[in-house]
């Protein structure tokens, strides 16, 4: 008998192992990568709870509670889709990787961190959750650095402010077993609840601890930004919910709401204002996720469940509109001369590369937040969710949109407009052959994917909101 | 493993004051100094001292453990440093240079143009940082720790933000990590002396000085192809 959960520690470290021997074959390696991370994710989702099931001669039990290394490892429902969640991001990612980042390291260091992410959410206590965090994002600077790029600096400000925060989650473990003998030294909690806030922020790109954001959005590998913005950025959340869901005490503290919300509305506030000043696609994406997180951390200031409920809504549609946007970038930068994005070496992209432009547009709009797209099916819901109290966050979140508007119409001017002669003289103009059919259709299933959810917003809002049901720490 | 802990229990005698003060000085050393190959040598020394500091709140063998670690990091550094000279990173000379004669050169070298005006304000920095800490840590005293270990915690970590703030190359940032990572190791083995804890906590002290020893290959690489 095979224990189901030891499938997902050890099946993606075999399966990263493997495509790291098959780099050569690009598209080989990419269609394992995302048939895994997609079986996987459903397996997850479909296997039953403490029941036997039989695959290919095997027994396998999923759920239940397994010793590791004498720490217990324990999946809940919570867990499940928040794997599944991880999983199937992480698939996307791949798919649209295939066509743009072909044989990079971010397939195999991908699957390393996903192993390590399951582990996370599932090892208990919580300190065993943050270290093995904490290797993951040490991991994912591999991805991040472009291969026969020169290192930026974006990597190394993630792993910087990353692990500057792990500290704090380490030693509130120890502040809330103090807490819970003594509940009278309310100081304990208090300081608990700072580090907890303090640490959060360094993992998030909390203003103003977001400069990592931009810079690993535009000097590193596009995809593998992207990866850390959605999967990354998802197992954080989940990490905080676990770090609310174990002590609930600190949730209950009377300032984590408004702290919450406060630290969203700079975010928000920030990512939106930088975003619209910034000509390089890579920092206004990287703006535009800022203002994003900042988003979701308004819903959860709102410390109901339908706060929380909101803010998983904006992180679970957040990739479809930042892997489209990555991959728009991707393909752009492909075809430009110059790092610097001088509209000499951009002008007329569009001819060269249309999907990568659709790509970039529809995934600006998603982040952006506006209609016809992913994330405005989750602005939408948020926007009514904060109603007439939270006006002043709806009109910020609203200019912070058009902000991140504004960036993306800067970049597109460029990349849409028609070539010059001295650009021709210059001999800044790209290869000129045009982008192939199957990047056009691995751009058009994206874009499709990411329309239709803001179409039918019901095809993730149940999810969130059952997934916030399963929180109570907000109920107690 | 025996022979170090035998080492290490003899060495027992050094594990208050003098650990301290080598702690402080190679961290301080790590500020001031731009020459990796002494910057590999004040990193190997101080996980050395701060091993013989640990000792005071942990089991020898677990100390021994840490130290461990952080000298095959420094080995991580040393090769990766080595062959980002070779790759004509920094135009420094490649050949191999006895260490006798080398010392010699830095002797000459600060005898003749004295320290550089980089050297001097990290010094003053570093001294700064540490009178900080030294009047201000007995206001915020760390739990479960004496402290004169509650002192190289606070210092640790300060200069390690001081070597993330000072720099730019990904090794330097590496070594700050690493250095902010010791401090807090100390204090939080003394919390929570666990055997996974440590494994862990050595796995990302392992993973970091390796991420970044790629980063620094990555750029020696992209610039012995960038066209001059």
């Amino acid at each position: 008998m095979i224990a189901g959960l030891l499938l997902f520690l050890v099946l993606p470290l075999v399966m990263g192992g493997t495509v790291y021997a098959l780099r050569r074959w690009a598209t080989l390696s990419a269609l394992l990568s995302v048939g895994m991370s997609v079986a996987l994710g459903l397996m997850i989702l479909v296997l039953p709870l403490g029941r036997t099931i039989e695959i290919w001669g095997r027994q396998i039990v999923m759920g239940g509670t397994l010793s590791f290394l004498g720490r217990e490892l324990i999946l809940e429902d919570v867990d499940r889709v928040a794997m599944a969640f991880l999983y199937l991001t992480a698939s996307g990612t791949f798919l649209l990787a295939w066509q743009t980042s072909p044989g990079s390291l971010l397939f195999p260091v991908g699957f390393g961190v996903l192993s390590l992410f399951s582990g996370s959410l599932l090892i208990r206590p919580l300190i065993y959750a943050v270290l093995l965090f904490e290797i993951a994002v040490a991991i994912s600077v591999f991805g991040l650095q472009a291969e026969g790029g020169r290192p930026g600096k974006g990597a190394l400000q993630y792993l910087s402010f990353s692990l500057l925060g792990m500290p704090g989650l380490l030693v509130i473990h120890w502040l809330m077993d103090r807490y819970a003998l003594t509940p009278d030294n309310t100081g304990l909690r208090d300081t608990a609840a700072g580090l907890l806030a303090l640490s959060f922020m360094l993992l998030m790109g909390g203003t103003p601890f977001h400069w990592w954001m931009p810079a690993v959005a535009d000097d590193g590998e596009p995809m593998a930004g992207a990866f850390a913005f959605s999967v990354n950025h998802a197992a954080v959340w989940f990490l905080l919910l676990g770090f609310l869901e174990t002590y609930p005490d600190i949730a209950a503290y009377g300032r984590f709401g408004p702290l919450v919300a406060g630290v969203g509305l700079a975010m928000i506030g920030v990512g939106g204002v930088l975003a619209a000043a910034q000509r390089r696609p890579g920092r206004i994406l990287g703006y535009a996720v800022l203002a994003d997180s900042g988003a979701a951390l308004v819903a959860l200031g709102l410390s109901s469940e339908a706060g929380l409920a909101l803010a998983l809504l904006c992180i679970l549609s957040r990739p479809f509109g930042v892997l489209l946007m990555a991959a728009g970038i991707r393909g752009l930068k492909d075809r430009r001369r110059d790092l610097g994005w001088r509209a000499g070496s951009a002008r007329g992209l569009v001819t060269e590369a249309p999907w990568s432009t659709l790509a970039f547009l529809i995934g600006g709009l998603s982040i952006a937040g506006l209609p016809i797209t992913a994330g405005f099916a989750a602005r939408w819901s948020l926007y009514r969710g904060l109603g007439r109290a939270g006006l002043v966050a709806v009109l910020l979140m609203m200019a912070a949109s058009l902000g991140v508007m504004i960036g993306v119409w800067r970049v597109l001017s460029v990349v849409m407009a028609e070539w010059e002669p001295e650009d021709v003289k210059r001999g800044e103009l790209g290869r000129v052959e045009r982008e192939g059919w199957a990047r056009g259709t691995v751009v058009l299933v994206g874009v499709v994917a990411c329309v239709v959810v803001g179409l039918v917003p019901q095809a993730l809002a149940p999810t969130a909101s059952r997934l916030a049901g399963l929180y109570t720490f907000l109920v107690r | 493993m025996f022979l170090l802990e035998e080492l290490l229990s003899r060495l027992v005698l050094l594990t208050a004051l003098p650990a301290g003060i080598g702690v402080v000085i190679s961290a301080t050393l790590l500020v001031v100094s731009r020459d990796w190959r002494l910057n590999v040598f004040a990193l190997a020394a101080q996980y050395f001292f701060l091993t013989l500091s640990m000792t005071q709140v942990v089991r020898v063998e677990m100390a021994a453990v840490k130290g461990l670690i952080g000298w095959v990091i420094c080995l991580v550094f040393y090769m990766t440093e080595q062959q980002a000279q070779s790759s004509g990173q920094t135009g420094e000379s490649t050949e191999d240079v006895a260490l006798e004669s080398w010392f010699g050169a830095r002797l000459r070298l600060w005898r003749h143009e004295g320290i550089s005006a980089q050297a001097a304000f990290s010094f003053l920095a570093a001294l700064l940082v540490g009178a900080a800490i030294y009047a201000g840590a007995s206001a915020i005293s760390l739990p479960e720790l004496p402290t004169d270990l509650s002192l190289i915690c606070y210092y640790l970590t300060a200069v390690g933000i001081l070597l993330l703030g000072l720099s730019q190359d990904p090794l330097r940032v590496g070594v700050g990590l690493l250095t902010i990572l010791s401090g807090f190791d100390l204090f939080y083995v003394a919390l929570e002396p666990s055997l996974v804890v440590t494994g862990l906590v050595g796995s990302i002290s392992f993973v970091v000085a390796l991420g970044t020893a790629y980063l620094k290959a990555a750029l020696a690489v992209g610039t012995e192809e960038t066209p001059a």
